[in-house]
């Protein structure tokens, strides 16, 4: 078996470590003998997105953004669209994750168009919402918890047709107003949450996983991994931050 | 205003000699203590100061300690702010300490060490003779800003010292292009050749074009974003630097030997540290020295004669075999010890102490843009590694993922447990916190091994 990773823009959305997530899908594919490929997308590159099977998409400084779009744009777009469509699974992280909704309005008022695969938008604020976070991801089985680091100060609202990813139990999530965190529409998970996100959360990394392996090859399972060390350091964050509410 | 000022450096000294009564290095209450009575202090004490600033995301203390050691050398009257107070309490006070009760200066000169976001106001309060940039990194402090944010803080400091010569890293594209948007005189330094045979690769800070937003080519790299960068759509491009490291001729466990060429003459620099990085760092000091007029025969013993800084590749001796401490606060310092590490010998046990304490920064998560994965090239050099801070599960996590087997990492809850296991194992030992775990370790090495407190 071997599954197919995109990387998307790791030239420009490379911040607070988000790469860790592709390192973290590659690792525990190959530790469970799935061969895996991943290919970078940079600006600029194109590559045919009905080979992949799990794409990954983090965040950027603002520098960059003007580029980015112009190349998103010319045709990355509509691939991704479809990819969506296809029923592929994403993994869209803050500035990422911001990119798959209508668009960003900064509050001066000045508004970047986004993909707009998914029905929601953001808006600039002048509130940072910076810290450790952790949030119940109703998509896992018994709703578990996801810890990280949330760092953005644009707000997110949700749309009709997108469910939330979770409900936030520490931190500030989507916008610090109405307890949600990140969004789900078919297999597209966006979150604010660094850390990286998959690494101490070893569940979501693989229902990821086992999403995308189920899409290729139907009736495929992960046997379990020996997830000792990620367990430590997802339950150090989580008593810490039950303890500071 | 004279009364002012005397009420507020006596106030000041007074209450930095009860906290160290209690045995407290700390300068920045004492200084905010001094900046609350009278504002206009640090302006009125520097006044009749010559001043060098070093400022930059990374190398700001080695540079530091190099330069002031080549004022020690030259028998020049100077102070610095020793302890990496950085921001304007800390400078303040170190101020202070080195002026009489009325606010006469009991020295020449001083060597401040400046935080990049404090260099505006500081800068504006000293009106320094020499300003020396090391280099522009993404620092995991400042992480919601972006690396342009960092370099605004301190082209906004320059413009604060309109007489001041302004030394900078012609390799770092960020960096360089200070020149062209100050009127200051300006002297580049760096260095032209690569350092290592086989870097770690990294993510590069500032792949495009800070002009024209094109990718930048380079004709070669040190390492990061630093090198021969040139932009091949608009021409902006490395600046020839006036004082250049030419050749790299020996790369020791605990020293470098170099060929440099200063405004055109060239000479040979041993340079009592290890580490790519440290190259910088001595000719960034040989800059400033060129730059203040200091003979180049003595700048050339200080950068061969001076030791280590606080927590800057210093040593501690566990009887019989010793322990280096290395400090890092972001991914590019990080990668530079990774390469340090793969130019060892001998065997030798690596520690790694994260925290995340406001100090080390709150988000950990730049240890998976470190290139941990340069320690599978090391595995028989490296036969153990150390796990420690605050964060030392999402550090054990990052190991695993690198590829490290999990049978060599061995993680330790607290110090006094890290240090006895240091201490009983004959291997050298590299270690490497951040900012508050190199604190509160070195504090207890000091304890048990001997060594300064941190404010002497």
């Amino acid at each position: 078996m071997k599954l197919n990773i995109c990387h998307l823009y790791p030239d420009v959305l490379n911040l607070y470590g988000d790469t860790g997530n592709i390192l973290c899908l590659k690792r525990r594919l190959e530790w469970r003998g799935i061969d895996s490929e991943v290919t970078a997308l940079p600006i600029g590159a194109n590559a045919d997105f009905t080979r992949f099977d799990l794409f990954f998409i983090g965040g950027g400084q603002d520098f960059e953004q003007e580029v980015l779009l112009a190349d998103l744009h010319s045709g990355k777009d509509k691939e991704i669209l479809s990819a969506i469509e296809d029923e592929k699974v994403f993994l869209c992280i803050c500035g990422g994750y911001q990119m798959m909704g209508q668009y960003y309005r900064t509050h001066t008022g000045q508004q970047y168009d986004f993909i707009g695969a998914l029905n929601l938008h953001t808006l600039g604020s002048d509130l940072r919402m910076i810290g450790n976070y952790m949030f119940r991801c109703e998509a896992l089985s018994g709703g578990s918890t996801v810890v990280g680091f949330e760092n953005h100060s644009g707000k997110t609202y949700l749309g009709e047709g997108v469910s939330p990813l979770g409900t936030v139990l520490h931190g500030y999530g989507n916008n610090g107003e109405d307890g949600t965190e990140g969004a789900r529409f078919k297999n597209v998970f966006g979150a604010y949450c660094h850390g990286p996100i998959l690494p101490k959360n070893p569940e979501f990394a693989d229902f990821l996983l086992q999403t995308a392996l189920s899409r290729r090859y139907p009736g495929a399972t992960l046997p379990p991994l020996n997830d000792v060390l990620e367990n430590k350091a997802h339950g150090y964050m989580t008593n810490r931050m039950e303890k500071a509410v | 205003m004279r009364f002012r000022v005397f009420l507020a450096v006596t106030a000041c000294k007074l209450s930095i000699k009860i906290l160290r009564l209690f045995g407290r290095g700390g300068t920045a209450i004492p200084g905010k203590i001094a900046l609350r009575i009278c504002p206009d202090l640090l302006a009125a004490l520097a006044k009749d100061v010559n001043c060098v600033v070093v400022t930059g995301t990374n190398g700001k203390t080695t540079s530091a300690r190099i330069i002031e050691e080549i004022f020690l050398r030259n028998g020049a009257s100077y102070f610095a702010n020793r302890s990496g107070a950085n921001l304007i309490n800390g400078v303040t006070a170190v101020f202070i300490e080195n002026a009489t009760l009325t606010g006469k200066p009991k020295k020449e000169n001083a060597v401040i060490e400046c935080d990049e976001a404090a260099s505006k106001a500081v800068c504006k309060l000293i009106d320094p003779a020499v300003v020396l940039v090391t280099n522009v990194f993404r620092d995991q402090l400042d992480r919601y800003g972006e690396v342009s944010g960092t370099l605004n803080n301190i082209l906004i400091g320059i413009q604060n010292s309109p007489n001041a010569v302004v030394c900078l890293n012609a390799d770092c594209s960020l960096t360089a292009s200070i020149a062209e948007r100050v009127p200051n005189k300006v002297v580049f330094y760096g260095v032209d050749v690569p350092i290592y045979k086989d870097p770690v690769s990294e993510v590069s800070d500032a792949p495009h074009c800070i002009r024209c937003k094109h990718e930048y080519d380079y004709t070669y790299r040190t390492f990061a974003h630093l090198g021969g960068f040139y932009c091949p759509d608009c021409g902006y491009k490395r600046p020839d630097p006036q004082v250049s490291v030419t050749e790299i001729l020996e790369t020791g466990v605990s020293h470098t030997r170099v060929r440099v060429r200063v405004f055109g003459d060239d000479d040979i620099v041993t340079i009592n540290l290890p580490g790519g990085y440290n190259i910088y760092n001595a000719v960034s000091a040989l800059t400033v020295s060129e730059a203040v007029g200091f003979p180049r025969n003595t700048a050339k013993e200080a950068i061969s004669g001076f030791s280590c800084g606080f927590g800057r590749m210093e040593e501690f001796d566990l009887g019989g075999h010793s322990a280096r401490i290395i400090l890092v606060k972001n991914p590019a310092g990080c990668n530079q010890v990774l390469n340090y590490l793969s130019g060892l010998s001998e065997k030798t046990v690596f520690v790694c102490c994260l925290n995340d304490n406001s100090a080390d920064g709150k988000d950990v998560s730049w240890i998976w843009d470190a290139n941990f994965e340069k320690l599978n090239d090391l595995d028989a050099l490296i036969p153990e590694i150390y796990v420690s801070g605050i964060r030392a599960g999402d550090m054990a996590v990052r190991l695993k993922y690198a590829g490290i087997n999990e049978d060599k990492l061995r993680i330790f809850s607290d110090y006094d447990a890290l240090i006895a296991a240091m201490q009983t194992q004959p291997l050298p030992v590299i270690i490497m916190p951040t900012y508050t775990a190199m604190m509160d370790l070195r504090a207890k090495m000091s304890a048990v091994f001997g060594g300064k407190e941190f404010w002497e």
